[in-house]
């Protein structure tokens, strides 16, 4: 009887909200308090955090999603749906893990640390996100990511409406990488690498530092209808390095380097291309169709077929730019414009560099962008 | 009789046997409505055949199969705009094989894919066949046009046998540790004809490959492909590749603007 009594009094100690060690959610639930978490959780089912509501989750923390598929499509629906607000503080030592619960677990085990209408200051700080359908997923939301890992997932980020900023992450392996629309996103020392779309996005604006973009099997960096302001980036090892269509922008200090199709691709956008690395690219360093802009101050040397081609109608501003050669000849030859093919508009790459430019390429064009936080 | 005349016949025959061929017709919305739907998540053994409709994107997880039998035709519905958050890979109308695709087409007759429209300025109408880490696949003489890249295998060793590609953006791409058999298929009037991307070895044995606004074939520094008695020919670059040892003998390279362009790998070029 004592030990009863003295249960009980712990039990009305324990600070409000706060949730035991293996705390489980079944069914749909919902949080109706402020909430933290801090040990092990398992959601068997869809836990809403509903408007009004926090959800701490403190160092350590694993919480896993088991796998239920009631529609056979493929893809879990167990989740985390938040209305309210969500704030993760994984540390470097001890960061915090969302992750499948099953045995073997595979990519789209779980459905997604899902926002909605969450316009609170949401934050991911030291996570690690794995085998869900989409990692992060947002609607109407703010959100800040910093120094986490999205891998193995279906895809690893997905927002919509929403305002983003993502800092030291690593978007690693995951069928693909970042998908968006209609948002404000800015990256920051953030790698995406080894998807089959590294970043692909529409209607929005995007504001790119010190990032890499690499290995990615169809597109690394893919924009529509939208504004790109890239600052030293490696953007290297895809199909399609930079594919723009119907958008606008600047790059700057950028290496573009080795992928396999063309480094830059142009549709119908309006584009400053200036002081990049252009090189080792394999059908082109630059397409160029219907698109208006400069190409300055770069170097645009050892790609494969050509240096730049225009695709379209009307004329390319490509001066100032060196060329890995200064004979007439030669440079012809890595341009292929209306001086080739009738009815394509021609290349104007006078007064162009006879020495290499000195390129005021960014620390992480030089360096590898620092290895975010390590996770087992 | 020498092989090149045999091979010129049996070209002849496989294309007078498909012009005896009745030709599809222009199915209605009745008719879409009563064929057999290919679309969606498509987990288990599906088979079909006839005339089949294809009103989005349709995926085969891993491991699960679609069997196209001879005769098949597949009506693709394009995408009515372009899609703005894709489901698969493509913004267009795909098919995405992670498990297993076996097309099953003869030369009498074949498995055909028809875009129910086509788009605005040579723009593709549908994505076409993708295959990502798929295991046992076989495509045989199928007809497929309109798409962004008629068959992209990705991780994927596809049979590819026999196959018509007109008219789609890029006929065949094998990418990232392909090493599919590609051989006697038609690849003609697209964009570019056959890709070897980042590490892909496919055999590529017996194709035309023919009438391109750029490139027949490419291969990037990565790749090792097995070129054999191929005819590439009426393209802008015939042949394009990094290590003239793979290029084999080039006696069926040409007619091309520029037959054989060797690209020299990049330097690190120092600012």
């Amino acid at each position: 009887m004592r030990c009863l009594v003295l249960l009980t009094l712990l039990l009305c100690c324990w600070p409000a909200g706060e949730a035991l060690a293996d705390t489980e959610y079944r069914g749909e639930q919902s949080l109706w308090q402020d909430t933290v978490w801090n040990d092990r959780v398992l959601v068997d089912g869809i836990l809403t955090i509903p408007a009004g509501v926090t959800l701490e989750i403190r160092p350590g923390t694993e919480v896993r999603f088991t796998r239920r598929d009631t529609n056979g499509d493929g893809i879990g629906e167990n989740e985390i749906f938040i209305q309210g607000a969500l704030r993760v503080f994984g540390t470097a030592e001890l960061p915090v893990r969302f992750t499948s619960a099953e045995a073997d677990p595979v990519p789209g085990d779980w459905g997604a640390i899902n926002m909605m209408a969450s316009e609170e200051e949401n934050l991911l700080e030291h996570c690690l996100v794995e085998y869900g359908y989409r990692g992060f997923h947002a609607h109407f939301a703010n959100a800040s990511l910093k120094n986490s890992i999205f891998t193995r997932n279906q895809r690893g980020l997905q927002f919509q409406e929403s305002t983003v900023v993502i800092d030291g992450c690593l978007i690693e392996n995951n069928f693909n990488g970042m998908q968006f629309r209609n948002s404000k996103v800015r990256l920051g020392a953030t790698r995406v690498l080894n998807n089959h779309w590294g970043i692909r996005c529409v209607y929005s604006e995007l504001a790119m530092r010190d990032c890499q973009v690499a290995g990615n099997l169809i597109n690394g960096l893919n924009l529509r209808d939208s504004t790109l302001d890239g600052e030293t980036l490696q953007v290297t090892g895809n199909r399609k390095g930079v594919y723009l269509q119907r958008s606008r922008g600047t790059l700057r200090g950028s290496r573009i380097r080795d992928n396999s199709e063309h480094g830059i691709f142009l549709e119908d956008s309006e584009f400053l291309v200036t002081g990049n690395l252009i090189a080792g690219n394999g059908r082109s360093g630059v397409r160029w169709k219907d698109s208006t802009g400069k190409l300055r101050d770069n170097l645009l040397a050892g790609n494969g077929e050509y240096a730049l081609v225009n695709e379209g109608e009307g004329p390319v501003d490509a001066r100032s730019n060196w060329w890995g050669t200064t004979e007439a000849k030669a440079l012809g030859a890595l341009i292929r414009d209306g001086a080739d093919l009738a009815g394509r508009g021609l290349v104007d790459a006078g007064d162009f560099l006879t020495v290499p430019p000195s390129l005021p390429l960014g620390r992480s064009a030089v360096n590898p962008v620092a290895d975010p936080v390590e996770m087992n | 009789m020498d092989l090149k005349l045999k091979r010129g016949l049996l070209f002849l025959l496989g294309g007078l046997l498909v012009a005896c061929a009745p030709l599809p017709r222009n199915p209605g919305a009745d008719d879409l409505a009563h064929m057999r739907i290919l679309s969606g998540v498509m987990s288990g053994r599906t088979v079909l055949g006839g005339e089949v409709y294809m009103p989005g994107d349709a995926l085969i997880p891993s491991g699960s199969s679609l069997r196209l039998r001879p005769g098949t035709i597949v009506y693709v519905q394009p995408a009515e705009s372009t899609k703005i958050d894709p489901e698969y890979l493509s913004s267009a109308t795909e098919l995405l094989i992670r498990g297993t695709l076996w097309i099953d087409g003869t030369a009498r007759h074949p498995v055909r894919f028809i875009p129910l429209s086509r788009s605005v300025a040579g723009e593709p109408a549908w994505a076409g066949i993708t295959l990502v880490d798929s295991v046992g696949s076989r495509i045989d003489q199928a007809r497929i046009e309109y798409a962004e890249t008629a068959i992209l295998a990705i991780g994927s060793s596809p049979e590819i046998r026999g196959n018509q590609l007109r008219n789609n953006r890029y006929g065949i791409i094998a990418q990232q540790g392909s090493f599919p058999l590609i051989s006697n298929n038609v690849v003609e009037h697209g964009e570019a004809g056959i890709f070897c991307w980042l590490g892909s070895s496919p055999q590529l044995i017996d194709n035309r490959v023919a009438d391109h606004v750029e490139e027949g074939i490419f291969i990037d520094a990565s790749s090792r492909p097995l070129l054999q008695d191929n005819q590439v020919t009426g393209n802008d670059l015939g042949l394009v590749l990094y290590d003239r040892r793979l290029a084999g003998n080039l006696s069926g390279v040409s007619g091309n603007r520029e037959d054989l362009r060797l690209l020299t790998p990049d330097r690190e070029q120092s600012p």
